[in-house]
């Protein structure tokens, strides 16, 4: 062996994939959309390197990982499919057929569905993710976003950011139940883990509104506005909430800072410098690391929750949009 | 997609005389979505659509071989966009809304049929109509419980002079657009500016806005020009780039004021030193560019080819599509059906949305929509103003335009 250099490349490498497969779950790597560059990148979390670079359909934007983590779904706008990644292989191995311009989605893997918002038909799409169909479609409000699936998997929530709209749909019969009018321009959602409220950001009011589910109306409102920023350009977008629904993270969009803010009191407890209109945020399991996606800065930060303070910036591909984390 | 009737093409509109209405409901774009039991509306909110037959505004713009270079549309598409958008919210507001579109054989004639139409239950109109029309459709309204969208027409006099309660400028004023476009050339450390202007009233308001903008942010014009389009060679002094620009101080951009886009083609390229045209021409500071492709834009400029089938959208198209915005958020966000409360929202507490940066309001002291503008290549939006560094004390899209220590008219006083 020793005489042959060549070889022993080979077996390293192939001891590497071999050790990569074994690995596939909890491997704690970063998972980074790119809308612009059509590509994911995965990002090391202990040397905050680049370690792969997946091509995918076009405009990859909102995606989730499935229960065992075998799967990653990635939501491709411009090709109106969601793509499926194995995990294992890095290969893209099936395209589940959406409507015009999916954007983000919500999987209830009990009932085999996808529910994904396609931004230009201004519908919701009911995916059967075993079937590759389309089950139903639902009108929404223009430009639907935002997509919630109840834990009972009998409600799914949608914002529409032109219509200044919360829907309630009945997931099994396919309509709008219920609406409720929240600030300009909704976005996404978080619900607190005890069920009964649902956080919704609204980017052109600046604000996150907090909806009773049970009632469905709006009952608080939270307002941001980072020191040394502009109101006009609090432009919240992200949220993550954890899971014991005591925090919860907003991304502020042009503002460039996380709000921290404590869920009972509804009050903001500080903020957190980040990159160029940053959108997406995911926390790590333990709750100790928060991702956030720079989408004009092409990067992506890397916080201390327990400091709040950001780590490190790695630089990604072209307006990263989303970030998950495998483990 | 919802079908519904096919807007009115112009020959028809022609033969049908002066006026022509078609309402176009919007409860049958509603009726795609399966609730369960969907009470009738409560409240029926029209809107109506007035264009003049004939506008110049709207004649094609022909280079001189007769080949069309453009060929502006009327922005009724614009306003059926924001119909559309509007077909969901009549569950939730117990509403429905029609656009009716009128159209006019003159400027003379926009105002009595906007009283018709007003004494018809119409209070919110949106006036497609070239500045003329103005006057006498201001003093016709004066007083009624109407708000009329001006989605067309920049004539800064409409904001200064003429200063009527019922009129919502939502087209941008000639002085947001020149303080736009200078803002962005002051930005670029291009302050030295060659000035080209035509022979048109319209060539005279736009130099006279560009001059005005030029002097609020410090730039400086190192000459003036005035062009005499055409080739007779006794003029080449005036009709000549080279020659209109072959002076002996150096200057960083030329600005050519040029409403016919005739002599302004021939500009480019055939300037006596290597600098970029601004103005009527390369960069233009426009409304709306069917390449905008931030805070939304996508979908809204994808929309609107959809039900124009296929034009791109321009800033009068925007215009109107947020005009009927903030007539149908009136409504969804007082809960009300009362026009004056929905009036009060609009002129007041109202922010929007017009996918454009940051939100839209009215300005109370000459109800001018104070709105981001965009400067626009043929192939991309260059810049969006308020260009960053340009402050204002309260909303930096007040460094557009007239603000209110300087403005003429003071509605809110």
């Amino acid at each position: 062996m020793n005489g042959c250099p060549m070889l022993r490349l080979v077996a390293t490498i192939l001891m590497g994939l071999a050790f990569a497969r074994a690995e596939a779950k909890d491997t704690g790597l970063i998972y980074v959309s790119n809308e612009k560059s059509n590509n994911i990148l995965v990002v090391d979390p202990k040397t905050y390197k680049v370690v792969n670079d997946i091509a995918v359909s076009r405009r990859p934007r909102d995606m989730h990982f499935n229960a065992d983590h075998s799967k990653l779904y990635i939501a491709c706008g411009d090709d109106d499919v969601i793509d499926v990644l194995d995990v294992a292989t890095s290969k893209v191995v099936d395209k589940l057929v959406t409507g015009s311009s999916p954007e983000t989605f919500a999987m209830d893997e009990t009932r085999r569905r996808i529910y994904v918002s396609d931004e230009e038909s201004s519908t919701l799409a009911i995916i059967n993710m075993d079937r590759n169909i389309i089950e139903k479609e639902v009108p929404t409000g223009a430009e639907p976003e935002g997509v919630l699936v109840s834990a009972d998997g009998k409600t799914v929530y949608v914002t529409s950011e032109v219509g200044d709209l919360v829907h309630a749909i009945d997931a099994d019969r396919g309509y709008v139940t219920q609406d409720v009018v929240v600030g300009t321009r909704p976005r996404r959602f978080a619900a607190t883990p005890d069920g009964k409220e649902l956080w919704v950001s609204t980017e052109m009011a600046g604000e996150v509104y907090i909806i009773d589910r049970q009632k469905f109306v709006v009952t608080g409102k939270i307002d941001f506005l980072p020191p040394g920023m502009r109101q006009t350009d609090v432009t919240p977008v992200g949220l993550v909430m954890t899971k014991d629904g005591k925090t919860a993270y907003v991304t502020l969009g042009h503002a460039a800072h996380v709000a921290v803010v404590d869920v009972p009191t509804r009050t903001v407890q500080g903020y957190i410098l980040v990159g160029k209109r940053s959108w997406g945020i995911t926390l790590s399991r333990d709750e100790k690391t928060l991702y956030v996606a720079n989408g004009l800065g092409d990067d992506i930060t890397v916080i201390n929750t327990a400091s709040r303070k950001a780590v490190v910036s790695i630089p990604v591909g072209r307006v990263p949009w989303g970030i998950v984390v495998d483990e | 997609m919802s079908s519904g009737p096919k807007a009115a093409s112009k020959p028809w509109a022609h033969v049908l005389g002066p006026l022509l209405c078609l309402a176009w409901p919007l409860a049958a774009a509603a009726q795609d979505i399966p609730a369960p039991s969907q009470p009738a509306p409560q409240q029926h909110v029209k809107i109506a659509f007035v264009q003049v037959d004939g506008d110049p505004r709207y004649a094609p713009i022909r280079a001189s071989d007769r080949i069309i270079l453009k060929a502006p549309e009327h922005p009724f598409a614009g306003a059926e966009v924001g119909l559309d958008e509007a077909a969901p919210l009549v569950r939730v507001l117990n509403t429905d809304f029609t656009l009716d579109r009128v159209v006019v054989k003159s400027p003379a004639d926009v105002a009595p049929a906007v009283l018709q139409a007003a004494d018809a239950g119409t209070h919110f109109f949106l006036i497609d109509a070239p500045a003329e029309a103005y006057r006498p459709l201001a003093a016709a309204v004066r007083g009624r419980d109407l708000l009329l969208f001006n989605v067309s027409e920049s004539d800064d006099v409409l904001r200064r002079d003429l200063c009527a309660a019922e009129f919502v400028h939502v087209y941008p004023s000639r002085a947001q657009l020149m303080d736009g476009l200078v803002q962005y050339v002051v930005s670029r450390k291009w302050t030295n500016l060659l000035e080209l202007q035509g022979p048109s009233p319209d060539d005279a308001a736009m130099t006279a806005a560009f001059e005005h903008s030029v002097q609020k942010f410090g730039a400086h014009i190192v000459a003036q020009r005035k062009f005499k389009p055409g080739t007779d060679p006794r003029d080449r002094e005036q009709n000549d780039p080279a020659l209109l620009s072959a002076i002996n101080r150096d200057f960083d951009v030329a600005f050519v004021a040029d409403s016919d886009f005739d002599f302004v083609r021939t500009v480019p390229y055939h300037l006596v030193r290597p600098r970029p045209v601004i103005g009527s021409i390369d960069l233009e500071p426009v409304a709306w560019h069917w390449t905008w492709d931030h805070n939304g834009a996508p979908q809204v400029n994808s929309r609107f080819e959809k039900r124009s089938g296929g034009r791109h959208m321009e800033g009068a198209d925007w215009a109107a599509w947020v005009a009927v915005k903030m007539i149908v958020q009136s409504v969804l966000h007082t809960n009300s059906a009362d026009f004056s409360t929905q009036r009060a929202f609009i002129l007041g507490a109202g922010s929007f949305d017009g996918d454009k940066g940051l939100a839209v309001s009215v300005r109370p002291w000459d109800h001018q929509l104070r709105q981001a503008v965009l400067l626009a290549a043929p192939y991309e939006v260059i810049a969006n103003a308020p260009i960053e560094g340009f402050l204002h004390q309260t909303n930096e899209l007040d460094t557009l335009g007239d603000d209110q220590p300087e403005s003429a008219c003071h509605l809110n006083r």
